[in-house]
């Protein structure tokens, strides 16, 4: 070819693609132009096909309803940690540019109006304390009429933060959708293993399946981090029930039972258990994911035997591939329902505070919910891709014709709720998992291939028993929390500092423990 | 007016120093600062303190230069041999082979990984293959870990060295081999004490990018799901929901270790020379092979190019198998073009095509440019700081893209807080984010430019521009007509992998363009990859779009270039 003729490809194959794509939206008369006005701007870890359904149906929502056509701008910098980072540094570089106050909403211009997406432990645990979330006004009866009931297996479905009187300050985020987690599998590799269908969390912990699960990283993903929560509370459940059933409690109220020393002492032994199993399920891990996606491919492909899966993620993946090489499961009794999250800007103020006021009301009313879970095609459905989230309005449950899935966690969330009053080592626990399964990686799977070497299965177990049972009790937790607020109380130590020190000596101890154990698995083999 | 030698080089130097300044310091100090302040912001050496207490982190950083330098080692062994046949040898079907072995350039990222994870997935075709495709398969990327990410990575790094080899053997000058064979000197002598020291500085320049790479390499590590090693263990605790100095502090670490690379190469490899001794005027004429010794030559190649290219096949089948139809087997089960189709349509695919070329061509201008003026002030000044000047232009290198990312983003928002509704549209990243991207992705690829153009001006005799500074000529006279002419091939290497690298860039791509009408075809790829349902078979599709474009981009520079580009590619 010529020396022009490379010129003349290497246009034509940059250009082509962009005048087929042309050609194609002539002929199928699609709008490729983004219609001008006003606009909100809304920073989103959400994806194309999400932020897509929800431009065209509001668009289309607010003309019909306030005349004009309003556009939904994204700002999209990654995942839901990355949304945080961008907004601390943008209201930081405020504070830092107004003497270390934010200055009143109406003077200042951020730019983005509002933050949808990452659910209630990121917005109430770190946004919220940023100080960037505003408080929303929304009239009683709405609330009433969307969220009947304010939490839904133990999880708040909105904002409710009370001042010190007890009265409930205006929510400061509010839930959209709900979603859960779970398991999916893949029955062909199971079947290749000879292992009945997991039903539980505790069935991931055969070692059977080393090397072979695909989970989610609880320092990357708050809801695989609540999942995680959620097998140390089965546990202590399980020990509180075992507790309860003896015979010098009987005749006892539940706070009588409750302030009982043996009572404390049963359920930390059933937290220790909880973590056990979790140290079991990461010793057959094969990757720990970073993005919640990965999962169900890594399961579909067949490069692992399960995983930890969102709801709708897994639903999507069983749909493509078949339930011959992926089915989702809930584990019994032991599922995280979380509400998926929106919220409006320190700083949105006037026109834009009114507009951002109306993606509420669409995203709360029965048509924006609905938009959530039905099929394409459907009246009032997306154009061009079905969402398969779970609606969070309770009343859009009664009517579910055209719907993507048939499912209602409103009837299905019984069984064991989330426990508050447990949720206490939450804050410190995915640093001391992250220590324990992730940067012990390797001492880990090491002392795990030591052990399965061991010939004789119930020295084995017992192995199995003391690798899983590594060094940290509930009460090391709660310490650390008391000591991380007394430290940033009185400024004592530099609290990152501490934490990050904090994660290392853990890590440090853990893997000392894999290697202890390790080393014993060694010695049995040797004659 | 018109100024001494030695005070334009200082002007230049100056120059160099505010765009280093602006581009490198500013966004790397305002994250970097996290690594050394405590939360009331006094100054901390504690963080870095800490990486060196803690025995994972160590063992992190013992494993990433570790693997840097298998992999550069197994790299050079790929790449001499390579680089030798291709240059001083002349066989049927060289010219082919000589695109061809450029190929893992062109690889974009994560379709890329997602080609190497499919091939080598437990149940994949390599599996089916192998006849180990009954019940559970087998975990290859579980099973050789260390193993796979350096044969990965060497597959992928090669030609950086290959290219840089190639552009030092072809500036050989043939006569002195020749003298010290007529000398009596065996081939092997020849090569070891004629040839080897002559194409140092190509060793030094390939050596120090593939090793700095290596060692800073996030993607294949993470994919292999190896994590203790210091990339992903940056990686980890930047994006970790929890606020944690300690990865701003392991950066400062990872940019020290990297520098001292490049130091120690630049000791072992890089000395100057006496230039005036080097240059051909005249190329060495080809050694023809034909019949077994032709087949011979290209038995290494197309081992190497075997291996290289299965990614990119897994690619090209994923894009054309229908959804979901590749599952123990070796090929897809059913084909299908609608995932072409689907990319076209797709609201993201396309227009992000038109971007990304645009930002990358601007991008490799300024790289050319400041590149150019790096290599002049390191190799033709008498600065006391120029080896200083080269090595600032090597840092991008050793930081990771995510941190300077963050930086950029950090000076655009506190800009726009500082000026307000005054600050210029373009300077607002959110707004407009193509001046912080072309910048970003400029100063990410500076490094290839100047190593490029450093190899070409320490192999050019400074003479040639002397003599033409005596007849009359002013400097920029002597640039346009003497030194660039002569270093041209040297330029058109750097500019092809900025430009191509610029393409294929992610973590600026990610974090700074984040409005839909500004994305680039990297952030396209991973918007379609993530899509639920057949996203990793769109994404492939755009995937094997780039590539095309890629594999053009260098057929078309190299027709171009005609000879020039010989002294490159030399094939």
């Amino acid at each position: 070819m010529g020396r022009y003729g490379y010129i003349v490809l290497f246009f034509a194959v940059l250009i082509g693609p962009v005048v087929a794509r042309a050609l194609h939206n002539q002929g199928q008369g699609r709008e490729t132009a983004a219609s001008g006005g006003e606009k909100i701007v809304i920073i989103t870890p959400h994806g194309q096909e999400i932020r897509n359904e929800f431009r065209w149906a509001f668009a289309d929502w607010h003309k019909q309803k306030y005349g004009t056509a309003v556009e939904l701008e994204f700002l999209n910098p990654g995942g839901s940690s990355d949304v945080r980072r961008q907004l601390d540094t943008i209201y930081r570089a405020i504070r830092e540019s107004h003497g270390g106050q934010l200055p009143p909403e109406d003077q200042i211009d951020t730019g983005i109006d509002m933050v949808w997406g990452g659910g209630d432990f990121e917005f109430n645990n770190r946004l919220k304390p940023l100080g960037v979330l505003h408080p929303l006004d929304l009239s009683a009866a709405t609330m009433a009429e969307v969220y009947p009931q304010p939490a839904l297996a133990g999880v708040k479905l909105y904002d409710q933060e009370r001042d010190k009187s007890g009265k409930l300050l205006p929510p400061r985020w509010l839930g959209v959708c709900l979603s859960s987690f779970g398991i999916i599998y893949n029955p062909d590799i199971y079947r290749s293993l000879g292992l009945p269908a997991p039903r539980t969390w505790k069935d991931l912990t055969n070692p059977r399946l080393f090397g072979t699960l695909s989970l989610a990283d609880p320092t990357h993903s708050v809801t695989a981090a609540i999942a995680y929560m959620m097998v140390v509370q089965r546990a202590m459940a399980e020990a509180e029930s075992a507790f309860l059933r003896q015979p010098q409690i009987q005749g006892k109220t539940y706070g009588e039972v409750r302030a009982m020393p043996e009572y404390k002492g049963a359920i930390d032994l059933g937290w220790k258990e909880g973590m056990r199993r979790l140290v079991l399920i990461a010793a057959n891990a094969r990757f720990f994911n970073d993005s919640s996606t990965e999962p169900p491919n890594d399961v579909a492909g067949g490069d692992a035997a399960a995983g930890t899966a969102i709801d709708f993620y897994a639903r999507v993946t069983v749909q493509t591939v078949g339930t011959e090489r992926a089915i989702f499961v809930a584990p019994r009794a032991a599922t995280a329902i979380t509400p998926d999250t929106i919220a409006i800007l320190y700083g949105c103020h006037g026109k834009q505070l009114e507009l951002a006021n109306h993606f509420i009301e669409f995203i709360l009313s029965p048509e924006g919910q609905r938009l959530w879970i039905l099929k394409v095609g459907a009246p009032g459905g997306p154009r061009e891709v079905a969402l398969h989230r779970s609606p969070i309005r309770q009343s859009a449950y009664q009517d579910r014709t055209g719907w993507a899935d048939d499912l209602n966690y409103f009837e299905n969330a019984g069984g064991f709720n989330q426990r508050g009053d447990w949720m206490d080592t939450f804050s410190e626990l995915p640093q001391i998992w992250a220590a324990a399964w992730i940067d012990c990686r390797d001492d880990l799977l090491n002392a795990t291939r030591q052990i399965m070497k061991v010939q004789d299965t119930v020295r084995r177990d017992e192995l199995l028993f003391e690798l899983s049972d590594i060094p940290v009790v509930r009460q090391n937790v709660d310490d650390e929390i008391a000591e991380e607020a007394r430290i940033t109380a009185d400024h004592s130590q530099d609290p990152d500092v501490w934490r990050a020190k904090q994660r290392l000596n853990w890590a440090a101890k853990f893997s000392e423990h894999y290697n202890r154990i390790g080393q014993e698995a060694a010695e049995q083999l040797t004659p | 007016m018109r100024f001494s030698t030695r005070a334009g080089h200082r002007l230049l130097s100056l120059a160099l120093y505010a765009f280093f300044a602006v581009c490198f310091f500013w966004p790397i100090a305002r994250i970097l600062a996290r690594g050394f302040e405590t939360q009331d912001g006094s100054f901390t050496l504690q963080y870095v303190g800490l990486i060196f207490s803690d025995p994972q982190l160590v063992r992190g950083l013992v494993n990433a230069i570790g693997i840097a330098f298998v992999v550069t080692a197994l790299c050079l062994c790929i790449a001499v041999p390579l680089a030798v046949l291709s240059v001083r040898y002349e066989f049927p079907g060289r010219g082919v082979l000589g695109g061809l072995m450029l190929a893992p350039l062109v690889l974009p990222p994560f379709v890329g990984a997602l080609g190497v994870r499919l091939l080598l997935s437990r149940l994949g075709p390599l599996t089916v293959l192998l006849g180990m495709g009954g019940g559970a398969g087998f975990d290859w990327l579980g099973r050789f870990r260390a193993i796979g990410i350096i044969v990965v990575e060497a597959l992928h790094l090669y030609p950086i060295l290959l290219l840089n080899l190639q552009a030092s053997l072809a500036g050989v000058d043939p006569s002195m081999e020749q003298a010290a064979a007529n000398l009596g000197a065996s081939r092997l002598k020849v090569f070891r004490r004629i040839t080897l020291p002559l194409i140092r500085p190509g060793i030094f320049a390939g050596c120090t990018l593939t090793l700095i790479w290596s060692f800073t390499e996030l993607g294949t590590p993470l994919m292999f799901g190896f994590n203790t090693i210091t990339p992903v263990q940056i990686f980890e605790q930047i994006t970790d929901v929890a606020d944690n100095p300690l990865p701003f502090a392991l950066v400062v670490v990872t940019l020290g270790v990297a520098v001292g690379m490049y130091l120690v190469g630049k000791v072992l490899l890089g000395r100057s020379y006496d230039s005036a001794a080097t240059k051909a005027s005249v190329a060495s004429t080809p050694r023809k092979l034909s019949g077994l010794k032709a087949v011979a030559a290209w038995i290494p190649f197309a081992v190497v190019l075997g291996l290289a290219l299965l990614p990119h096949v897994s690619v090209i089948l994923t894009s054309f198998s229908a959804t979901a139809q590749w599952y123990r087997s070796v090929l897809p089960r059913h084909f299908t073009l609608g995932h072409y189709q689907a990319a076209l349509t797709d609201d993201l695919a396309i227009p992000s095509v038109t971007n990304s070329a645009i930002y990358a061509s601007l991008a490799t201008v300024i790289a050319v440019a400041v590149g150019l003026g790096v290599g002049i002030i390191a190799t033709r000044s008498k600065l006391r700081d120029r080896g200083f000047i080269d090595a600032l232009s090597m840092l991008p290198l050793a930081v990771p893209g995510l941190v300077l990312a963050f930086g950029y983003l950090a000076i655009s928002v506190s800009l726009k807080q500082k000026y307000q509704n005054a600050l210029p549209i373009w300077l607002n990243v959110q707004e407009m984010p193509v001046v912080f991207l072309v910048v970003a992705y400029a100063a990410r690829r500076l490094p290839y430019v100047v190593r490029s153009v450093v190899a070409g001006l320490q192999q050019t005799p400074v003479d040639l521009e002397l003599a033409a500074a005596n007849l009359g000529a002013g400097r920029m006279t002597v640039l346009r007509r003497i030194t660039i002419p002569l270093i041209l091939a040297n330029l058109i290497a750097g500019a092809l992998l900025a430009f191509a690298f610029a393409l294929l860039e992610v973590s600026d791509s990610i974090i700074l363009a984040q409005k839909e009408a500004y994305f680039p075809i990297t952030r396209a790829i991973l918007e379609l990859a993530q899509r639920l349902g057949d996203g990793v078979y769109v994404a492939s599709a755009l995937g094997v779009w780039a590539m095309v474009l890629l594999t053009i981009t260098l057929l078309a520079a190299n027709r171009l270039l005609g000879r020039k580009m010989g002294a490159v590619f030399r094939i």
